[in-house]
């Protein structure tokens, strides 16, 4: 059927991104943070298969660019060497999930020039590298904190809706702080509570907490919701008339009923705290220099010169794009689901 | 009626209370303070700093501080800004208004596009103009909002039409209809970007509630005593679908408030927003709780306005 | 004269959104004439609704009209054009559904949605469809039709409901009504009293009818023909006497349902001590106001006195309200009674242990809320087992395939889950549930109320066969007086909390005094319900 192949489609387009961005040390031509301060905001490079003479070759190639003396800012081919593009070339040093060290990268350039596929940015930094990079960081940190988010919010509304009385009471009332206030202030506000500089693995990680507990909130009284009323199903009375310990219920009958919808807010959560990571980077306020992240990336095209002579610098807000519709596919054929188990 | 208004209305006072006491605590157990960035100036003696701690009431103890802060409120001061040494509430209330000037448009837009177009495609769907309809939100929705307002903000830089930034280009003296068109000229493009990022997801649930109702019984019971189709749609489907929709008012309000932020600081539009995010990298405290606190006002006020029409509107609210 | 209405050949597929193809109706023909009422009987399933709705093509989206034709004064329904067939929908045929509450708009007054039907088919001014409104409003009953027109449908109960609805079928004078299960979700007492109503504006109004029911006993005095439906088809067709004596088996049980349960099973087992007894029993429900914060009691049962003997049925019966339900959560240990006492093979109920406890089942009114539908039969059978940690897994398997078998149902069909079975299979799982554990007390909450009557006689003669084999004892519950009049040893009446009458066995209600048992009487008596011999 259409809407499952869609929902694969949507599963298998993620599957690859996130293997591309875990694998960055290796997709990625070049690490994040060399420079080249000769060739800033060097344009894509442009791949051709026939060459000056008119000459086809099976294999792409590009040519080096040099800054022309007239004006430094405008990039002219230097037609006299080919570099072609190689696979498995040797580069810059990497770690590859922490663990392995290696120098191969997936593609790249032979020879003292490097290929900016999308580009270069103000320090000559190859922008392909960094959205790679870059995008570990945002979209690993969107999906942990949105795990964090939706456990607390399964711990607290299940503990809520089973419980009842003044618990549920009580904790309903701090998930409807969390729920009242705009939710890109409550983020910064939050984040304004917790040092502002610190090293980046640190930032990373409480990137991820401060995102997650701003967030608890509307899961938490979804789950409570859903656990109320299976608490009061016959099903559970029954059960309870054979002897059934809490646990058991628990266990058995209440928590299965929530997975549709903390499954269901996981997948709405992700790009919305993918979105949180990249504009708390923007701001200043998460990932900073030199490790790269889609918000930290997006800051500079916020100068103007930056936005309206070099689209590439753009790119970080594009990137987002195909995760999102991925993620809303996922989201809305679990939801539909959802209501046809109900 | 007002019984229930009042209700809602102590207990949105409760909430608000409760969010600016808690970001107080927070805060205030925050490492650094304003005055951190003093203390590391060598031209700066201790003894001018201190001087200022004390003026501020640094020094007190947290009860004593949270107690002087909460007559500050009462007064309608809500604290001071150590950045420029005036009361928060002053510098917030132009802030404000300048927020609910992108806000409130933007709003009425959304809504005016959605509920058409929303109700449109329940009506036909299956049909072509359901399929343009999904496939436009489905793209729009992905996305993300940063994108747009740099996009907008682009479009100022590239044509030209549009101002970049800021709210007013003319001097002080030209006459209230000039300013008056000159803000708007301003306002067009962040609130283009702020009507852009949050149609989509309002446009998706105004669809879905009209689907819900229509599919129901007494849609069909109607469509069997032989109504008009016009009549079945406007008067029946809209009138039942009513409450869901005003439900979603809120929702809509409180994404829009958010993605505000973004916009303002982007397109440099003097709001709230930037105003937060400049307090909170100079940890101006005071300044940042009241500006979370108004736009969680914000919110609740919307939130109420949605009770009072939902009571209007719905008779079994009524009855209860 | 020619007929009102000839449908002939009509068939008509859904289309499920797997692909699979479900014949809902296969060649029919039937025949309405003027002035008729023809009764539709047919359990559910068998096409009696989408019977109804393809008369006015109300039809689902992903129905499918294969073949056939629906004549009616020289058009075929079927094909006629929107503009004709919303003209005919209202005003030359109306459709009054089952449950009212979902038919009519709840943001909406009662009164506009009669003037809407008003003024789509004839031109009026206000002033005029307002006294048209208040006027069918008295017909249906009403002693002031202003002040329900002015109510919103969750303001008036669901008899008042369904006589709006009523009202807003015939309100244009249409010829034919065609009422579709229209009885169904109101208790005893108001089904007799809608029941009059419809009989009463037949008469008034000229109408031809077409009554669709599962309950024959209502055509038994209000039909001029009834037609049989099963799979689709109609099986047959006729007045009430022909149908009696058809050879048809299936026919003949839905005719007559009681047939079904033989009367030798209803014999009194009872032996010595008292299973269950229940002294001066009370329960209060204290319930806030929201808005006004004001408290106020509700006494739901007071003062009840009830002995159950092994292998016997004792029937509670009542109108909503009156405290059954929570006279048998009391029995089943769901509420604590305020005062009185329980005893349950002579020790009393509280102090027992929880395996004492389970030889006290219950069975809910809606089995798919009883039953977790991630559930599948196999586990639903076997929770109670594991619950409480009995035999190996291997002896627990061979326990439910026996249960299964028990209950009439496959035990192939094990690893199905619970909702895909249907409204009387999820029933039988339940019972097959409660029988696990070896009870010796069943409470049946209105168990079986939702099921068709002769599904309801079915399960009814399955329960006794139990009864004989494991000699239990039943308590049930129910507002049907002359459907447990069948097959109860002992009738309690109960009234606001309280037993205000007991019909013991052989008891043919002559001295019924009390008014409570006269309303459910009178109700049982025009409703021709089976069971109460009809000389009463």
């Amino acid at each position: 059927m259409k809407k499952t192949r869609r929902l694969s489609l949507a599963l298998w387009c993620l599957a690859g991104i996130y293997l591309s961005v875990i694998c960055a040390g290796f997709v990625a031509p070049y690490s994040f943070e060399v420079q080249d301060r000769l060739h800033p905001f060097v344009p894509p490079a442009k791949i051709h298969f026939f060459d000056s003479s008119g000459k086809f070759h099976l294999r792409p190639f590009v040519y080096a660019v040099r800054s022309s003396d007239e004006n430094p800012m405008e990039y002219q081919e230097d037609h006299a060497t080919r570099y072609p593009i190689a696979f498995f070339t040797r580069g810059d040093e990497y770690q590859l999930l922490g663990v392995f060290h290696s120098q191969r990268h997936l593609l790249g350039v032979n020879g003292p020039v490097r290929i900016y596929l999308l580009g270069s940015d103000g320090f000559g930094r190859d922008q392909l590298s960094r959205l790679l990079y870059g995008g570990r960081i945002s979209l690993l940190a969107g999906l942990l904190a949105a795990i964090f988010s939706v456990t607390l919010g399964l711990l607290l509304g299940s503990i809520a809706g089973f419980y009842g009385g003044r618990l549920d009471d009580l904790i309903m009332r701090v998930a409807d702080l969390f729920i009242v206030v705009p939710w890109f202030y409550l983020l910064v506000a939050i984040r304004a509570v917790l040092p502002l500089q610190m090293e980046p693995a640190a930032t990373f990680l409480l990137v991820i907490v401060v995102i997650g507990v701003v967030g608890w909130g509307r899961p938490g009284r979804l789950v409570r919701g859903v656990v109320l009323s299976a608490r009061e199903r016959n099903y559970v009375l029954a059960a309870r008339g054979f002897g059934a310990s809490g646990n058991y219920l628990l266990r058995r009958h209440i928590l299965p009923s929530t997975w549709g919808v903390v499954l269901t807010q996981m997948a709405v959560l992700i790009p919305q705290f993918i979105l949180a990571e990249v504009v708390l980077s923007f701001l200043g306020l998460g990932i900073g220099e030199p490790v790269p992240s889609w918000g930290n990336m997006l800051a500079y095209a916020q100068q103007y010169h930056v936005l309206v002579s070099y689209w590439w610098m753009l790119l970080p807000g594009l990137a987002p794009i195909p995760v999102f519709f991925a993620y809303h596919v996922l989201a809305d054929s679990l939801h539909a689901r959802l209501q046809s188990v109900s | 009626m007002t019984r229930y208004l009042i209700r809602r209305l102590g207990h949105a006072l409760l909430l608000l209370w409760g969010v600016a006491t808690l970001l107080f605590i927070l805060l205030q157990a925050a490492p650094g303070e304003f005055f951190t960035e003093m203390k590391l100036n060598p031209q700066i003696s201790a003894e001018t700093i201190a001087g200022l701690r004390t003026q501020y009431g640094l020094d007190q103890p947290l009860p004593v501080r949270y107690i002087r802060w909460m007559g500050s409120v009462a007064k309608g001061e809500f604290g001071y800004s150590f950045a420029y040494n005036i009361p928060v509430a002053t510098l917030l209330w132009p802030r404000i208004r300048n927020t609910l000037m992108l806000t409130v448009p933007a709003l009425i837009i959304s809504w005016f596009l959605a509920v058409p177009l929303g109700v449109l495609a329940a009506s036909r769907k299956g049909k072509w103009p359901d399929r343009v309809f999904s496939a436009g939100t489905s793209t729009l929705l992905a996305l993300p909002d940063l994108l747009i307002a740099l996009l907008f903000l682009l479009l100022a830089l590239r044509s030209g039409i549009f101002p970049v930034g800021g709210m007013s280009s003319t001097a002080q003296e030209e006459g209230w209809w000039k300013s008056a068109l000159d803000t708007i000229w301003h306002m067009a493009l962040p609130v283009a970007a702020l009507v852009v990022g949050s149609l989509p997801i309002l446009l998706r649930h105004v669809r879905a509630s009209m689907v819900e109702v229509l599919n129901s019984s007494y849609m069909r019971a109607a469509q069997g005593h032989g109504l008009f189709r016009n009549s079945l749609l406007y008067r029946y489907a809209l009138r039942a679908a009513a409450n869901p929709l005003i439900s979603l008012f809120g929702l809509s309000l409180a994404g829009l408030l958010s993605v505000s932020l973004l916009v303002e600081v982007v397109m440099s539009w003097p709001g709230l927003g930037p105003l937060l995010i400049e307090a909170i990298l100079s940890r101006d405290l005071f300044v940042v709780i009241a500006a979370v606190v108004f736009s969680t006002i914000f919110l609740v006020v919307g939130n109420l306005l949605a009770d009072v029409l939902l009571y209007t509107f719905d008779p079994r609210i009524r009855m209860q | 004269m020619e007929p009102l209405i000839q449908i002939s050949d009509l068939t008509v597929d859904y289309i499920a959104e797997g692909g699979d193809v479900i014949h809902a109706l296969r060649n029919v023909e039937l025949q309405i004439n003027g002035r008729e009422t023809v009764g539709l009987l047919g359990e559910s399933g068998s096409g009696k609704s989408s019977l109804g709705l393809a008369l006015l093509r109300l039809l689902p989206g992903n129905a499918h009209v294969t073949s056939g034709k629906i004549e009616y004064r020289q058009q075929d329904l079927l094909r006629v054009d929107q503009k004709e067939l919303r003209k005919i929908r209202g005003a030359d045929i109306s459709l009054v559904f089952q449950e009212p509450a979902l038919a009519l708009n709840p943001v909406l007054q009662v009164g506009l949605q009669i003037v809407d039907v008003l003024r789509a088919h004839c031109k009026m001014d206000k002033s005029q469809a307002a006294s048209e409104t208040n006027a069918i409003l008295r017909q249906v009953g009403f002693a002031e039709p202003e002040r329900i027109a002015r109510a919103y449908p969750h303001q008036l109960s669901g008899g008042q409901r369904q006589r709006v609805a009523i009202a807003q079928a015939l309100v244009c004078r249409p010829g034919l009504l065609i009422a579709d299960e229209p009885l169904s979700s109101l208790d005893t007492v108001t089904q007799a009293e809608i029941l009059e109503l419809l009989r009463q504006l037949k008469q008034e109004l000229n109408l031809a009818m077409l009554f669709i029911t599962h309950n024959a006993g209502l055509l038994a005095s209000f039909a001029d023909r009834i037609a049989v439906m099963r799979h689709g088809q109609i099986l047959t067709c006729g007045i009430l006497e022909e149908l009696r004596r058809t050879p048809d088996s299936y026919v003949q049980e839905i005719i007559s349902p009681a047939k079904i349960i033989p009367p030798a099973m209803t014999a009194t087992h009872s032996n010595g001590k008292p299973l269950l007894q229940i002294r001066n029993l009370s329960k209060r429900f204290q319930q806030h106001q929201i808005l006004t914060r004001k408290k106020f009691t509700i006494q739901a049962i007071e003062g009840i006195d009830l002995t159950l003997h092994a292998g016997t049925t004792v029937a509670l019966v009542g109108r909503s309200g009156s405290g059954k339900s929570t006279l048998a959560r009391c029995c089943a240990g769901f509420e604590v009674p305020d005062s009185g006492e329980i005893f349950l093979e002579g020790g009393p109920i509280q102090k027992l242990s929880r395996q004492t406890r389970q030889q006290v089942q219950m069975l809910f009114q809606d089995a798919s809320t009883s039953l977790n539908p991630r559930f599948t039969a196999e586990q639903l059978i076997s929770e109670p087992l594991e619950i409480m940690a009995w035999g190996t897994k291997l002896e627990r398997r061979e326990r439910v395939v026996k249960s299964l078998q028990e209950v009439g149902l496959d035990p192939q069909t094990s690893d199905r889950l619970s909702g895909e079975f249907s409204g009387g299979q999820r029933q039988r799982l339940a019972l097959a549930r409660a029988l696990v554990v070896e009870p010796k007390l069943l409470i049946l909450d209105e168990a079986l109320s939702g099921l068709d009557i002769p599904l309801q006689a079915t399960m009814v003669r399955l329960l006794l066969e139990l009864q004989l084999q494991r000699n239990l004892a039943y308590l049930y519950i129910s507002h049907d007086l002359s459907f447990v009049s069948l097959f109860a040893q002992s009738i309690l009446v109960m009234h606001e909390g309280r037993i205000v009458e007991r019909i013991g066995p052989g008891n043919n209600f002559q001295g019924s005094s009390h008014p409570a048992t006269q309303a459910l009487l009178l109700a049982s008596r025009s409703l021709h319900a089976p069971g109460l011999p009809l000389s009463q």
